[in-house]
């Protein structure tokens, strides 16, 4: 049998439900880590580059906590995407259900906490020195395209592990490349040669986290053309990659057995 | 796809099904698992599938399912819900054995209300009790067929295929499992059941397939093909061949 829109829908926001209460129960702390976890990692930084001062300025802290927390949950959710189908395996040898349901399932997840963990860097922010703007409220905007970026990867990264077992090495090396590429502890203009620097920036996560930086901490407008690239790109991505989906369903599901 | 007559539920015609291995980068081979397995089965019609481990009855049951397309020939379906029990379930281990039963009954195509208003019937059918609200991972492989069981049965699919499922619960889950499944074949349920207990075939089904190495050797009814089987695994039992395990 298969399903109706509506039907995928309500089994989709039941199981988001379930899965993120099952997620938390399985520590003692259970939701407090959505919010701890930043907040810990963000004490590090704080100690290391705010207290000691091992580099830089005093809103060095305030760079790399906004470089760093969109790019965890890029990396978390493609990540965790990854190994989704695979996971997934009972239930794909039980009912006929699209595949694409688990990538999106786990970037759905991911999603939900990152909400609680932006709450929480906001906060921060503030608390750092960081003066609310009006080009804060691009940030929404960016957020979106930021989204339609994780579930084109995740869609991708899903669908290439049943088949080759061995890209989540590839994978996990591939993504502290990323985070080395994307200037989260630097500053491009400083590091990288006047030449290459639209070559970093062709790279959508350091673009998106310049973005992120010159809306909340220099309060200027976004460049809106590389934003609007990154989310015609992903956008038609994801549309084809739901079509291609639809197309390796049997032998999806023969890999996973 | 053809319509299936007014009378069929399922007709398979002519299908293929093989499974791919690959063994490293370049080295893949085709392993048939289903060979030109053609039969039909009406309305209200139980059927046993008996055969050696191995011998595709697992596969066919996903292929009539539809999660797995055949290779070749066709599986023609008049029926609007089909639920498949195998031991695997598809259960979450974390999510408690409520949170399962609901997805488990929303996947069979209930709504999320329906089930819930049902929810109370499939606990007292399982027999789980306050096990219920434990997470799955806790359950015995017994207690979780017992809940899938319950599910399946409770929420009522037109098409019920189940693998394996009644042999692991105990003596007295499974006489009940038995007695709800002969009163709802009486009032037109049809099913579909892979088993290696030939009693509890012999008992339920009005037909069986005798399935090997992916073909139907036999079909017809249950006294005399389980008698062929029987016949044929205990001679096979004192044949001397090729050692299975290569030590």
């Amino acid at each position: 049998m298969s399903y109706s829109r509506r039907q995928l829908v309500d089994v989709f926001l039941t199981k988001l439900k379930f899965n993120l209460k099952s997620e938390a129960s399985k520590t003692y702390l259970g939701y407090v880590w959505w919010v701890l976890e930043p907040a810990l990692f963000v004490l590090v930084l704080y100690l290391v580059f705010g207290i000691f001062r091992a580099r830089g300025t005093p809103d060095f802290v305030i760079f790399l906590v906004i470089g760093k927390i969109p790019f965890l949950w890029f990396s978390k959710s493609v990540v965790n995407a990854s190994n989704s189908i695979l996971q997934a395996r009972g239930l794909i040898n039980q009912v006929i259900i699209s595949k694409a349901f688990f990538p999106l399932l786990v970037v759905a997840q991911d999603l939900v906490k990152q909400l609680f963990v932006l709450t929480l860097m906001f906060v921060f922010l503030i608390w750092f020195g960081l003066e609310p703007n009006l080009a804060w409220l691009y940030f929404p905007l960016l957020f979106v395209v930021q989204l339609l970026l994780i579930v084109a990867c995740s869609l991708i990264t899903a669908m290439i592990t049943p088949f080759l077992p061995d890209f989540k090495y590839i994978l996990s090396t591939g993504m502290v490349l990323l985070m080395l590429m994307s200037g989260i502890f630097f500053d491009y203009r400083e590091v990288i040669l006047p030449k290459h620097q639209s070559l970093f920036l062709a790279n959508p996560m350091a673009r998106l986290l310049t973005e992120y930086r010159r809306i909340l901490m220099d309060g200027q407008p976004p460049e809106w053309l590389p934003l609007s690239m990154i989310a015609l790109i992903s956008f038609l991505v994801i549309i084809a990659l739901l079509r291609f989906y639809r197309r390796i369903d049997t032998p999806l599901a023969r890999r996973v057995l | 796809m053809t319509a299936a007559t007014a009378q069929d539920l399922l007709r398979l015609e002519h299908v293929d099904f093989s499974y791919r291995q690959r063994h490293s980068l370049f080295r893949v081979s085709d392993y048939p698992a289903i060979r030109d397995v053609s039969f039909s089965i009406e309305r209200g019609e139980s059927i046993g599938i008996i055969g050696r481990n191995g011998c595709g009855k697992s596969t066919l049951l996903r292929v009539i399912a539809g999660i797995y397309q055949p290779d070749n020939g066709a599986v023609v379906r008049a029926c609007k819900n089909i639920s498949l029990l195998s031991l695997s379930l598809g259960f979450d281990p974390l999510m408690s054995g409520r949170e399962n039963a609901i997805i488990a009954g929303m996947l069979q195509g209930s709504s999320r209300a329906d089930v819930e208003a049902r929810l109370d019937e499939i606990i007292e059918f399982a027999e789980l009790g306050a096990f219920i609200d434990e997470p799955i991972r806790t359950y015995s492989t017994g207690m979780r067929s017992r809940l899938g069981f319950s599910v399946a049965i409770t929420l009522r699919t037109e098409l019920l295929l189940i693998d394996e499922v009644l042999s692991v619960g105990d003596a007295h889950f499974k006489q009940k499992a038995e007695a709800v499944m002969v009163n709802r074949i009486n009032s037109d349920q049809t099913v579909i059941l892979v088993s290696h207990a030939t009693t509890q075939v012999q008992k339920l089904c009005s037909r069986v397939i005798w399935m090997e190495q992916g073909s139907v050797r036999e079909i017809g009814d249950p006294e005399s093909i389980i008698q062929h089987y029987e016949a044929e695994s205990v001679s096979a039992a004192h044949k001397p061949g090729k050692p299975t395990i290569a030590s």
